[in-house]
């Protein structure tokens, strides 16, 4: 997802690069917030506060969490609040990213002062409203719980809204102390949950619209291929079949209802050009990537003088790692609604990026950008991979080709056959110890594909190659970071945690065989290079303590700990692994997790379940997950052969969250980076094993034994 | 003409016999809380009941429920335990896969109110949630417990 790094800052004004569909350009942040409430807010007569989030509900929290800072400076009760879906349009971008997206763990960062300010003037204003109403002067009053009081006058918010937004609005009203929170801080029920349980929460796959028909799309077999022809004559004879047509990505068949769209693929021929990797198999693609470590790359960051040191060493420590394709496996796989008319357009999607999707809707209908409602449902699992619209784009082909409301519906199999993948990769550490077994250079290279550059945002160093790793929290007066770009036609993209998913993995588990190298202890050596570092240090010592580490037995159980800095917070995780030899299978049985997001924390629980959920995700992915290829497209197009964790080997899992000072960290995605090093670190403190590839599947275990 | 009783309710419905209950239920009666996964019954994101059974209605036949009762998450009292715990230990996160959970929970309290862990475990791990819900569903199920007086 995007980070604050996508930000230039230029003659001291705030300067931002925005996607745009001739490619990225430079815009100007708005510096000073004026916010109109009227945008954000309406308090209903019968005293409902009803906001209008930015921010996609995917089940992060965020709505639960955005919706506090405004109840909070309001003060009113929580229970009264509901939440909608902002429309996609300039109004609504979120300042900090100078557009309306959600990802890279900010919404929470970016929407606090914002939207606590929201609360806070619209509460100045009824104040102020019910001052000169009921001419009783404002000290006079107060505004609690959704009344505003004093004087022996009493009336709602509801009542006084009205009135209210016709003032002037107020700027920079002053905020709560924080000792005066009333929800921020505190674990009140998600305000999505209910609907969620009941069956009425409507995703993107549920819209339906009058007059409504559905459509899959038959995409290539393999990446690269182009469509060369088709034959839809018997596809068309399918009952309950409308019409079949070839769209941008494929061919595109649309029906009364899903089934009679999907029947339509058991009949209909395609052609498609020859993939330009139709060679490509699993095999034939480590070879490329690990290849690829032979050539030079860009350098993303040089200290001191590596090469030097590292010849002259006494200890050296060298590996080679290779990492998979994987998938986001969104459970709601990617569907949307689209009604295109002569002059007008709307959507639903489940989108994680609304300005992206407007400007492509706008693009494909030729439309101007006010004429374009896009209108976000909840969505089904987002992980970074509904930031992309592509799927937004065949729905509004298809609806205009067809001149009526349609749903396009993704399969499993489309969905994995769409691509948008966390890339592959290759990456090479050498490093080396001084006498005393302290960590003297490192020199990383990796070999990944530009998954910026898949996003429209080219640089010579892609920055969700290195993350993490160029900038190690680590001290190492030598340090080599090295860049080679892949480029091949399986289109990638950011996976939750995106270029840390992988380089925690890496350096985490390097850093363990260093410690094994030289004698050391792999916490007691992270804690030295992490000397400069305070609020890294204080994450990896709770870590240790409240996991027991170095504290003998755990009942035949192994430990491994590993420590990521992303996305602004400080995550440590120590893992308890048990290894059976004769099966090579892994069970974790704990994880202790400690992060730091910095000195506030707006809804404690939802940073437990982000983290909770963050580590299954990733020992999922660790444990089982990688996109199997042959001839050129991906064959694991299910969960049977892209199985996912279950509940059965979900560990015990403790979070721990410690306050440092500092500026607010991110929480949707710095849980995930940890948990496969502090897995494969318990396989090396306990057996010797150095894990160099994912996922640690039992056959794959097994040969290393 | 197709009649099935769904949440109690009697439906007749002119359809091919070979489409899918899930998408009869979602398309053509208009419950959209049963939710598409993967179309091969792997995940239970579409879990309804058939009589008393938990039924992957994506990979059923409309013609396999012919004159049967079937109960969707719609169908599943609001104030039931199962629906109270999920809510009071805020499990969904995305909530794609919860009324899948929640009906195959429901299931299996119904059939066996006294499930030990472990059993809960086994029959819940048929179910994906790529959000890692898994620790509060586990949770929730043992608190539904509690409401219901079961002491396990």
């Amino acid at each position: 997802m995007i980070d604050r790094r996508d930000f230039i800052k230029l003659t001291g004004l705030s300067l931002a690069l925005v996607l745009t569909e001739g490619g990225f350009k430079i815009i100007k942040a708005t510096q000073e917030e004026i916010i109109n409430p009227v945008l954000w807010a309406n308090i209903t007569k019968d005293n409902h506060l009803v906001l209008l989030i930015n921010k996609s509900e995917m089940g992060q929290g965020v709505w639960t969490g955005l919706a506090m800072l405004v109840a909070d400076e309001l003060d009113f009760p929580w229970e009264r609040v509901r939440v909608r879906s902002a429309p996609a349009g300039p109004q609504y971008i979120d300042r900090k990213l100078s557009m309306q997206l959600t990802g890279g763990s900010t919404s929470v960062r970016n929407m606090y002062d914002f939207l606590r300010q929201l609360g806070a003037t619209m509460r100045e204003m009824l104040i102020n409203y019910a001052s000169e109403e009921w001419k009783v002067p404002r000290e006079k009053l107060k505004a609690q719980e959704g009344y505003v009081f004093g004087d022996g006058k009493r009336a709602s918010y509801g009542e006084l809204w009205e009135g209210a937004v016709k003032l002037p609005i107020l700027h920079k009203v002053k905020l709560k102390e924080p000792s005066k929170f009333k929800y921020i801080g505190k674990n009140i029920p998600r305000i999505d949950a209910r609907e969620k349980v009941d069956g009425s929460a409507i995703f993107g796959i549920d819209v339906r619209l009058k007059d409504m028909v559905y459509a899959v799309v038959e995409r290539p077999p393999a990446f690269g291929c182009k469509l060369k022809g088709f034959d839809p004559s018997r596809a068309k004879q399918v009952e309950g079949a409308i019409d079949v047509f070839a769209i941008s990505t494929g061919v595109a068949l649309c029906g009364k209802d899903f089934y009679s769209a999907q029947k339509g693929r058991e009949s209909l021929k395609v052609e498609w050009t020859e993939s330009p990797i139709k060679d490509f198999n699993d095999q034939k693609l480590a070879r490329y990537y690990l290849n690829a470590l032979n050539r030079a790359g860009a350098v993303a960051r040089h200290n001191g003088n590596p090469e030097d040191v590292i010849s002259k060493a006494k200890v050296k420590v060298e590996s080679v790692y290779l990492l998979p394709y994987l998938y986001h496996a969104t459970m709601e796989p990617m569907a949307c609604v689209a009604d295109v008319r002569k002059d007008r357009c709307v959507v639903y999607a489940p989108i994680q990026s609304q300005t992206w999707a407007l400007k492509t809707v706008s693009r494909i209908t030729g439309l101007d950008e006010k004429d374009v409602e896009i209108y976000t449902t909840y969505l089904g699992g987002g992980f970074g991979r509904k930031a992309n619209v592509e799927f937004v784009r065949e729905a509004v082909e298809i609806s205009k080709k067809l001149g009526r409301p349609v749903k396009l519906i993704y399969t499993r199999e489309d969905d994995v056959k769409s691509g948008w993948y966390r890339p592959m990769n290759a990456t090479k550490f050498v490093g080396a110890l001084d006498e005393k077994g302290r960590v003297v250079a490192i020199h990383h290279k990796i070999a990944v594909p530009a998954v910026f550059k898949w996003a429209g945002m080219f640089s010579k160093i892609d920055r969700a190659a290195v993350e993490g790793i160029e900038n190690m929290p680590y001290s190492v007066p030598n340090l080599r970071v090295e860049f080679v770009r892949i480029d091949l036609p399986i289109p990638v993209w950011f996976w939750r945690s995106v270029g840390s998913s992988h380089n925690a993995f890496t350096l985490e588990t390097f850093i363990n065989r260093l410690a094994k190298a030289g004698g050391r202890d792999p916490v007691e050596l992270r804690l030295e290079l992490l000397s400069k570092n305070p609020r890294a240090r204080r994450v990896v010592e709770v870590c240790a303590e409240k996991s027991g580490w170095g504290k003998g037995s755990h009942r035949g159980r192994d430990m491994g700990l590993a420590y990521h800095f992303s996305f602004g917070s400080h995550v440590a995780q120590c893992a308890e692994v048990s290894l059976d030899k004769k099966t090579g299978k892994i069970r974790v049985h704990k994880v202790v997790c400690v992060i730091d997001l910095g000195p506030t924390v707006v809804h404690p629980d939802l940073v437990v379940s982000q983290m909770e959920s963050a580590i299954v995700m990733g020992l999922s992915a660790s444990l089982k997950e990688r996109v199997s290829f042959s001839e050129g497209g991906p064959q694991s197009l299910n969960f049977d052969t892209y199985p996912l964790l279950t509940m059965e080997e979900t560990p015990e899992i403790e979070v721990h969250i410690v306050k440092g000072q500092g500026p607010m960290g991110g929480v949707g995605e710095p849980g995930l980076p940890p948990i496969a090093p502090a897995v494969a670190n318990a396989l090396l403190w306990g057996y010797g094993i150095e894990v160099n590839q994912l996922p640690m599947t039992p056959d794959y275990v097994k040969t290393l034994l | 003409m197709t009649e099935i009783y769904i949440n109690g309710k009697l439906y007749k419905v002119s359809l091919p016999e070979d489409t899918p209950l899930l998408w009869v239920i979602r398309e053509h009666i208009g419950l959209t809380g049963t939710k598409f996964g993967c179309g091969k019954g792997i995940c239970g994101a579409c879990t309804v009941l058939l009589e008393e059974e938990p039924t992957r209605s994506c990979i059923t036949p409309l013609k396999a429920v012919k004159g049967r009762r079937i109960t969707t998450i719609e169908g599943i009292p609001a104030d039931h335990p199962v629906k109270r715990a999920w809510v009071e230990l805020n499990v969904p996160q995305c909530g794609y896969c919860q009324p899948g959970q929640i009906v195959e929970a429901y299931a299996l309290l119904k059939k066996n109110p006294r499930a030990s862990r472990e059993e809960i475990v086994k029959t819940m791990s048929s179910h994906l949630c790529r959000c890692g819900t898994y620790p509060r569903i586990l949770r929730a199920i043992l608190r539904a417990q509690g409401m219901m007086g079961v002491k396990t």
